[in-house]
C-alpha cells in the first residue's frame, strides 16, 4: 500500500494516515479482508513514531473501517457495521459545512458546488 | 512508582556569571522520543552532559533511570544502560572503526554484534580506515554505530544527524525506529532539523537561554496550538494564560495560543479586534515564533510565559 506523508502540512500525521486509508477503501483500492501493514513495519517505512501509526489504526477501528485480530494484524472491515445512519451523517456534516463555506467564499453557485461533489462521487465509481 | 527515564528538578549550571541552564525541570517517560530543541548556545549540550556526569550541576538534581549521575557509584549504573553520542566526536584517532568496535563492546553487557554489523553496512562505514582519516560525516557515523549497538535503554543523542547527507539521515531515522523506538527504548535527542523531529518524536521541549520555554506532546501542538493574527486598537497584551507568545508586527499582533484558540479569539473580538487568521503551526513556525527576537517593539515578549507550558495529561 502506498501511504505517504506531508510532515509540514500542519495536519496531524495520524489524521493523514486515516484519511488515506479511508480514501483507499472508498476508491476500492483496499477491499474487505485486505491486511494493513503492521504498526512497526509502517512506522519504519514512513520513518515515523510507531505510536502515531497505532493511534491511526485505533481510530480506523473505532470508525469501523478496519478490524484487528489480537496478535494477528489489522484488516479492512466489511462495510461500516454497527454505525447508525444518524451517526454517519453526524460525522460527515463538518466536511459538508466546510465545502459549503469554501464554495460560498469562492463565489461558486450552489449548482457548481453540488456538481463538484457529484463529480467526486462519480470518480469513486460503484454506487452502494 | 512509575520511574521516569530522565528526571531533572531545578537543574541549573552557571559558568562564572553566565547561566547556561536555569531551573530546568524535565520529566521524560520511558519509551518517549523526546526532541530537545533550541538555538545554538541555548544549553542543550550542557544539559545532556549533566545527565551523564560530565558536567557538575551548580544547583538542582538529576535522575537517569533512577540514578544520580553526580554520584560516582550510581554513574556507573547509568553508563551501562545509557548510550551517548556527543556532538564532538573524540575517539582514538589511530584506531579503525573495526578496532573501535572491539574495544567498546566489552564495556556493554547488552552489546549486539548483529546491530553493529547491520549499521556498518547501512551507514556505509569504511571499517578498516583509521578514524582520523575518515571524513567528518563518517566519524559521526562511527560514533552512532558505537552508541546504537549498545542496545541501551536510553539514547542521548546530541545532534545525531549534523553533517550527514539526506540518505544517511533517512537510514538513521529508520534504524532508530526499527531497532530502538519499537523496542521501547527512550530517546532524548537534540536537533536543528525540525522536519526529522516532527517525524519521529512524540514529545518536544524548547530551550532558550537555559530556560525551558515549552514542553508538550507533539500531537498536542498539532491539534491545539494555533497562531492567531489580530488587528485593532489597544489590544490586551495577553490576558489568557494560554498565550505562549505575543509579538507585534506593524498594525498586526500575532499570538501563539496553546489551547482554546477560538475562545481567545472571541475574547479579542469582544475588545474590538478583528481576527485575520487562526491557523495551525508546524513545529518550525512554532519554534521561530517562540525564540525569535526580531521585533524589539514587543516590550519583552510581554505575553510569553517564562515557565514551560507543561501538558502532562
Amino acid at each position: 500500500m502506498l501511504l505517504h506523508l506531508n510532515p509540514s502540512s500542519g495536519v496531524p500525521v495520524y489524521l493523514q494516515l486515516e484519511a488515506q486509508v479511508k480514501q483507499a477503501v472508498a476508491a476500492g483500492a483496499l477491499r474487505t479482508g485486505d491486511a494493513l501493514p503492521s504498526t512497526r513495519k509502517l512506522a519504519a517505512e514512513l520513518r515515523i513514531n510507531p505510536n502515531t501509526v497505532a493511534r491511526a489504526y485505533q481510530d480506523l477501528e473505532r470508525d469501523g473501517v478496519t478490524r484487528s485480530i489480537p496478535g494477528g494484524g489489522t484488516f479492512v472491515a466489511d462495510g461500516l457495521p454497527g454505525l447508525l445512519k444518524s451517526e454517519k451523517v453526524k460525522r460527515l456534516r463538518p466536511h459538508a459545512r466546510q465545502l459549503a463555506v469554501e464554495g460560498r467564499q469562492l463565489r461558486l453557485t450552489r449548482e457548481e458546488t453540488l456538481k463538484l461533489l457529484e463529480e467526486e462521487l462519480d470518480r469513486l465509481g460503484g454506487q452502494p | 512508582m512509575s520511574e521516569r527515564a530522565i528526571l531533572t528538578e531545578g537543574l541549573s549550571k552557571s559558568f562564572g556569571t553566565q547561566a547556561a541552564v536555569a531551573e530546568l525541570n524535565l520529566q521524560i517517560q520511558p519509551g518517549a522520543v523526546y526532541g530537545f530543541l533550541g538555538r545554538n548556545g541555548a544549553g542543550k549540550t550542557t544539559t545532556m552532559r549533566m545527565l551523564l556526569g560530565l558536567v557538575r550541576p551548580t544547583k538542582g538534581s538529576t535522575r537517569v533511570l533512577g540514578h544520580d549521575p553526580t554520584r560516582e557509584d550510581e554513574l556507573m549504573r547509568i553508563l551501562e544502560r545509557v548510550a551517548f553520542v556527543p556532538q564532538r566526536k573524540q575517539l582514538y584517532p589511530w584506531a579503525t572503526p573495526a578496532e573501535l568496535v572491539r574495544m567498546n563492546k566489552g564495556y556493554f553487557p547488552r552489546w549486539s554484534d548483529d546491530a553493529a554489523a547491520r549499521l556498518a553496512q547501512r551507514l556505509e562505514i569504511p571499517m578498516k580506515t583509521a578514524f582520523r582519516k575518515l571524513s567528518i560525516g563518517n566519524q559521526s557515523k562511527v560514533a552512532l554505530l558505537l552508541a546504537l549497538a549498545q542496545e541501551a535503554e536510553v539514547l542521548i543523542l546530541d545532534e545525531p544527524s549534523a553533517g550527514l547527507d539526506p540518505v544517511m539521515v533517512d537510514e538513521i531515522l529508520r534504524t532508530l525506529i526499527e531497532d530502538h523506538v519499537s523496542q521501547g527504548h527512550t530517546i532524548f535527542l537534540s536537533s536543528h532539523h525540525l522536519g526529522e523531529v516532527e517525524q519521529i518524536c512524540d514529545w518536544v521541549g524548547i530551550l532558550e537561554q537555559g530556560h525551558l520555554l515549552l514542553e508538550s506532546r507533539l500531537e498536542e501542538i498539532r491539534q491545539e496550538f494555533r497562531l492567531v493574527i489580530a488587528t485593532g486598537e489597544g489590544l490586551s497584551v495577553a490576558s489568557s494564560s494560554n498565550v505562549v507568545s505575543a509579538t507585534t508586527d506593524g498594525r498586526f499582533r500575532r499570538y501563539v495560543v496553546a489551547r482554546e484558540a477560538d475562545r481567545f479569539a472571541a475574547e479579542l473580538r469582544s475588545q474590538g479586534a478583528a481576527i485575520l487568521e487562526i491557523t495551525p503551526l508546524g513545529l518550525r513556525e512554532l519554534f521561530l515564533h517562540l525564540v525569535r527576537k526580531e521585533d524589539s517593539c514587543t516590550s519583552g515578549n510581554a505575553g510569553a510565559k517564562r515557565e514551560a507550558v507543561s501538558s502532562f495529561s
